[in-house]
């Protein structure tokens, strides 16, 4: 209680580098686990990217032996037959789908069309009820190798604009961060075997621009405590520290705010209503959201911090003074309290018509 | 004082309001995507043994997307998005009813046909009085109407299917116009032929377009004499006075021979091109019919002429082209062709968007009480901002829709709802910069306007990077990927502008209240105890 009380208060004081140590050997273990899992299980991949062809139908109290009886004359009785949330899902691979539409060499319908007509037939419904989609391997490929180019491109822009805005340090720290979060949802995925499809690739990538917007709010606070903090005579180490307890409420606040809706999405959308889809996005999302919030306080930080340490050289500092001597010149006439210092000099502060009473 | 804080807050609001009532008034209303609505989706891949490289593939699937265009308008589908992703058509017929039929008729090959002209007939079928019957297909007193698709691939059996025609017989046997199974006086009533019953030895009648799109004519035209495959190419140039069109056909019996006699017949107004005109026919329609002045052609001296500007010139010249090499694609059930298919049923499709409604919702809910909870009146400003960058996109949404036919699909709802947490994201920042100065000893009134500008900027740029990683995606990836960063995008600067417009001035606004000042626990700030204070 009367810590939940100090977090509302904003009061807390953890001592994040010590925890550094221990929690990147942890994140570490858990990374090693999962490219360990992505190396040995693999990724369980999606129609889309094993190609095959997949059925959808509404269907209530159906045995998927039932199924498989009715799909055995077409040579597809090892489908994979899920049922469950009010739906029938059928899935079959690649082969057994080209297979017979070589066989049917045009005469009969193609093997897609015949295992349409036998699933509306089983569930008593139109064969307009049945959602159909087939792939060939290409098509996840390209959406991968497109989400891969996408992600290169976004690594390098954001390693310019953070350089540009804030530190190279920074840069790397949060780049660290990003790569972090996307290695260890991709491993979860490996290790528990969740279907990866193209939805999935693409809350892999909403992943990397939540975290790094997580990132940057807390970066944002240590270089204005860089500024504040210059003639405290405070470490690097410490300035960071004070920047992260102050962030540390914000921080849980917007992950909270972020992984309600999504929580909603997964728990509501795919677990009551039987949404598939929904929940190939929230999953990731979900796995994403929480361990960005994480790597902005224990992955990104302190990789910053330990660059810094190490290479932080006294030009930088000495143009980070200049900045903080042009923000204390500018902000002399606003009353002198801590904490109101714009700390960029870039950004004018806001031209205010009318003096407060 | 309080005046020039409520007049940007009445301000947005109205600006708002008035938005969404333009919005509902103009009746834009946000499209679905064919996996919420229900519908087919077929991806088109040129098959493999394709010999088209480069730009001459280029101009083949440019010209197969219109002509998939053109046919996907008969399948009366509301808003069809037919669209080239590189080497691939991709075609998404939203709503489509009868989704088998919809992929016959996207994946067939277009076939370009020189067909003999039999007759010129008003734009209207004009209903006759003696309506014939009777199986004789032999004399001109034959069948009314054209033979059903099904009478071409078994000629020998009776059609079974099409109740229609109870008298068709087999089709009559014959070239060209000559001997067509009917009449001209029965051709003014029969309809325009449709495009099942648009086959290469089979009559039809099609009509001919003016400028306008409006039919003026149509033409009664014969079997087809020869196909797009003896052309070798063509070119539209400036020759003389106008522009015209210089077909070149191939050499030898499949090629010239075949235009050659065609031409002879036509010009020497033999019966089977009584007219003398010879119809270029691309996929159900006529691109030109010209009447032949010679009957004896070498294979690159022929010139299609008369009045011509230069882009219908060109446009005939690229049909003449396409139709010399048509694409084909791979078949879209069989997955290694590269092609592939997606049928949505309207049911799931329903069904997921109720789950995406509900789930966001109730997110939604979860994240009101959540804000309430913890900022108190603070979370009411904040989940009244949303409620404006929500309206805001609603308008733009639609307003898309309408314009640009951008369709929101289930990746543009999960992108919507994870925008919810990312636009709230903004608020807190601001909130617990406000806390931190006033536990720092400010006051209300002053940390409210001291801390927005230090807490914006770093919503700012915290922001541009969102923009950033959604202007790359969208930019680098193609389909749903791209709808989802449309929307993160779109919710990441309506974030920014009503945090400006709207938060600022709405918790200003709070703290100026002496009601709220005086009772900490309602806005949620944190109380200033004495010994914080110097």
């Amino acid at each position: 209680m009367n810590l939940l009380k100090r977090m509302y208060r904003n009061e807390t004081s953890v001592p994040f580098s010590k925890l550094w140590k221990p929690i990147t050997l942890c994140s570490l273990a858990v990374l090693i686990l999962s490219i360990g899992g992505l190396g040995f299980r693999g990724l369980n991949l999606g129609l889309e990217f094993e190609g095959g062809g997949a059925w959808e139908v509404p269907a209530e109290n159906i045995q998927a032996e039932e199924v498989r009886d009715a799909l055995r004359p077409l040579g597809i009785a090892d489908a994979r037959i899920q049922t469950g949330g009010g739906v029938l899902r059928v899935r079959t691979e690649l082969s057994k789908v080209t297979q017979n539409a070589l066989d049917s060499g045009g005469e009969s319908d193609p093997i897609v069309a015949q295992v349409t007509t036998i699933l509306a037939q089983i569930t008593q419904q139109d064969e307009s009820a049945v959602s159909v989609s087939t792939a060939g391997p290409s098509w996840g490929e390209e959406i991968t190798n497109k989400a891969i180019k996408a992600l290169i491109v976004f690594f390098i822009v954001i390693a310019l604009y953070i350089t540009i805005r804030l530190r190279w340090e920074m840069a790397v720290g949060a780049l660290v961060a990003v790569a972090h979060d996307i290695a260890i949802t991709v491993g979860i995925y490996a290790l528990f075997q969740f279907e990866v499809t193209p939805p999935t690739v693409i809350a892999f990538l909403t992943i990397m621009g939540y975290s790094l917007y997580d990132t940057l709010v807390v970066f944002d606070k240590v270089r204005d405590n860089e500024h504040r903090l210059s003639n405290a005579k405070l470490s690097y180490t410490e300035i960071v520290e004070k920047a992260l307890n102050q962030v540390f409420m914000r921080s849980v606040n917007t992950s909270i705010t972020s992984i309600l809706p999504v929580v909603s999405v997964l728990i509501v959308g795919s677990g009551i209503m039987g949404a598939v889809t929904l929940r190939e996005f929230a999953l990731a999302l979900l796995i994403g959201l929480i361990i960005g919030t994480f790597s902005s306080l224990f992955i990104a930080a302190p990789c910053a911090t330990v660059l810094r340490n190490k290479f932080g050289n006294a030009d930088s500092d000495k143009r980070s003074y200049r900045l903080s001597e042009a923000v204390r010149r500018r902000s002399k006439s606003s009353v002198p309290v801590a904490h109101s210092t714009p700390s960029n000099p870039a950004i004018p502060p806001r031209p205010r018509k009318n003096k407060r009473r | 004082m309080k005046r020039q804080v409520l007049f940007p807050i009445l301000g947005i609001i109205l600006i708002v309001g008035g938005l969404l009532s333009w919005s509902i008034a103009a009746g834009n209303s946000v499209l679905l995507g064919l996996d919420l609505e229900g519908g087919a989706e077929v991806v088109l891949e040129p098959a493999e043994d394709t010999e088209l490289t480069g730009s001459a593939l280029d101009e083949a699937l440019d010209r197969s997307v219109e002509i998939i265009r053109n046919r996907v308008d008969g399948l009366g589908v509301a808003e069809p998005d037919i669209t080239r992703q590189s080497n691939r058509i991709v075609v998404q017929l939203p709503g489509v009813e009868d989704q088998q039929r919809a992929l016959e008729v996207v994946g067939q090959t277009a076939e370009l046909r020189f067909r003999p002209v039999c007759a010129t007939l008003p734009p209207m079928p004009i209903e006759t009085d003696g309506e014939q019957t009777g199986d004789n297909a032999t004399t001109n007193e034959g069948p009314v109407g054209l033979l059903p698709s099904d009478a071409d691939d078994l000629p020998q059996e009776g059609p079974e299917i099409d109740a229609n025609q109870d008298n068709a017989g087999a089709t009559p046997e014959g070239i060209g116009c000559e001997n067509l199974g009917f009449t001209q006086n029965d051709a003014l009533g029969m309809p325009n032929t449709i495009a099942d019953d648009d086959i290469a030895e089979n009559p039809v009648i099609l009509p001919v377009l003016d400028s306008e799109g409006n039919p003026y004519q149509r033409l009664l035209l014969g079997r087809t004499m020869l196909t797009g495959a003896a052309l070798e190419t063509a070119d539209a140039t400036f020759a003389g006075l106008e522009w015209s069109v210089f077909p070149t056909f191939r050499s030898g019996e499949e090629g010239i021979d075949l235009f050659n006699a065609a031409a002879s017949a036509c010009y020497n107004r033999q019966p089977t091109c009584q007219v003398g005109q010879l119809a270029i026919v691309l996929d159900g329609v006529i691109e030109s019919a010209p009447t032949v002045n010679t009957p004896y052609f070498e294979r690159d001296q022929i010139v299609i002429s008369g009045n011509f500007d230069q882009t219908r010139a060109e446009d005939t010249a690229l049909v003449l082209r396409y139709g010399s090499l048509p694409l084909e694609f791979g078949d879209p059930t069989d997955p290694t062709s590269g092609s592939r298919v997606r049928l949505v049923s309207a049911t799931l499709g329903q069904d997921s968007l109720d789950a995406g409604i509900i789930a966001g919702i109730v997110g939604l809910a979860l994240v009101a009480l959540y804000m309430f909870a913890y900022y108190k009146l603070l979370g009411v400003a904040a989940m009244l901002s949303l409620a404006i960058s929500g309206t805001m996109l609603w308008v733009i949404l639609s307003w898309l829709s309408e314009t640009r036919s951008l369709a929101v699909t289930l990746a543009g709802v999960v992108g919507l709802i994870v925008s919810i947490g990312t636009s709230l994201d903004s608020n807190v920042v601001y909130f617990e910069h406000l806390k931190e100065d006033i536990r720092n000893g400010r006051t209300l009134r002053s940390a409210v306007d001291q801390s927005f500008p230090i807490a914006f900027k770093t919503i700012f740029w915290a922001n541009l990077a969102s923009l950033i990683g959604a202007a790359i995606l969208y930019i680098l990836t193609v389909g749903s990927v791209r709808g989802f960063a449309l929307m993160l995008g779109l919710a990441s600067i309506l974030d920014l502008l009503a945090t400006y417009f709207f938060l600022r001035p709405a918790v200003k606004f709070m703290g100026m209240q002496n009601a709220l000042q005086n009772r900490p626990w309602l806005s949620g700030l944190p109380v200033v105890e004495k010994e914080e204070q110097k």
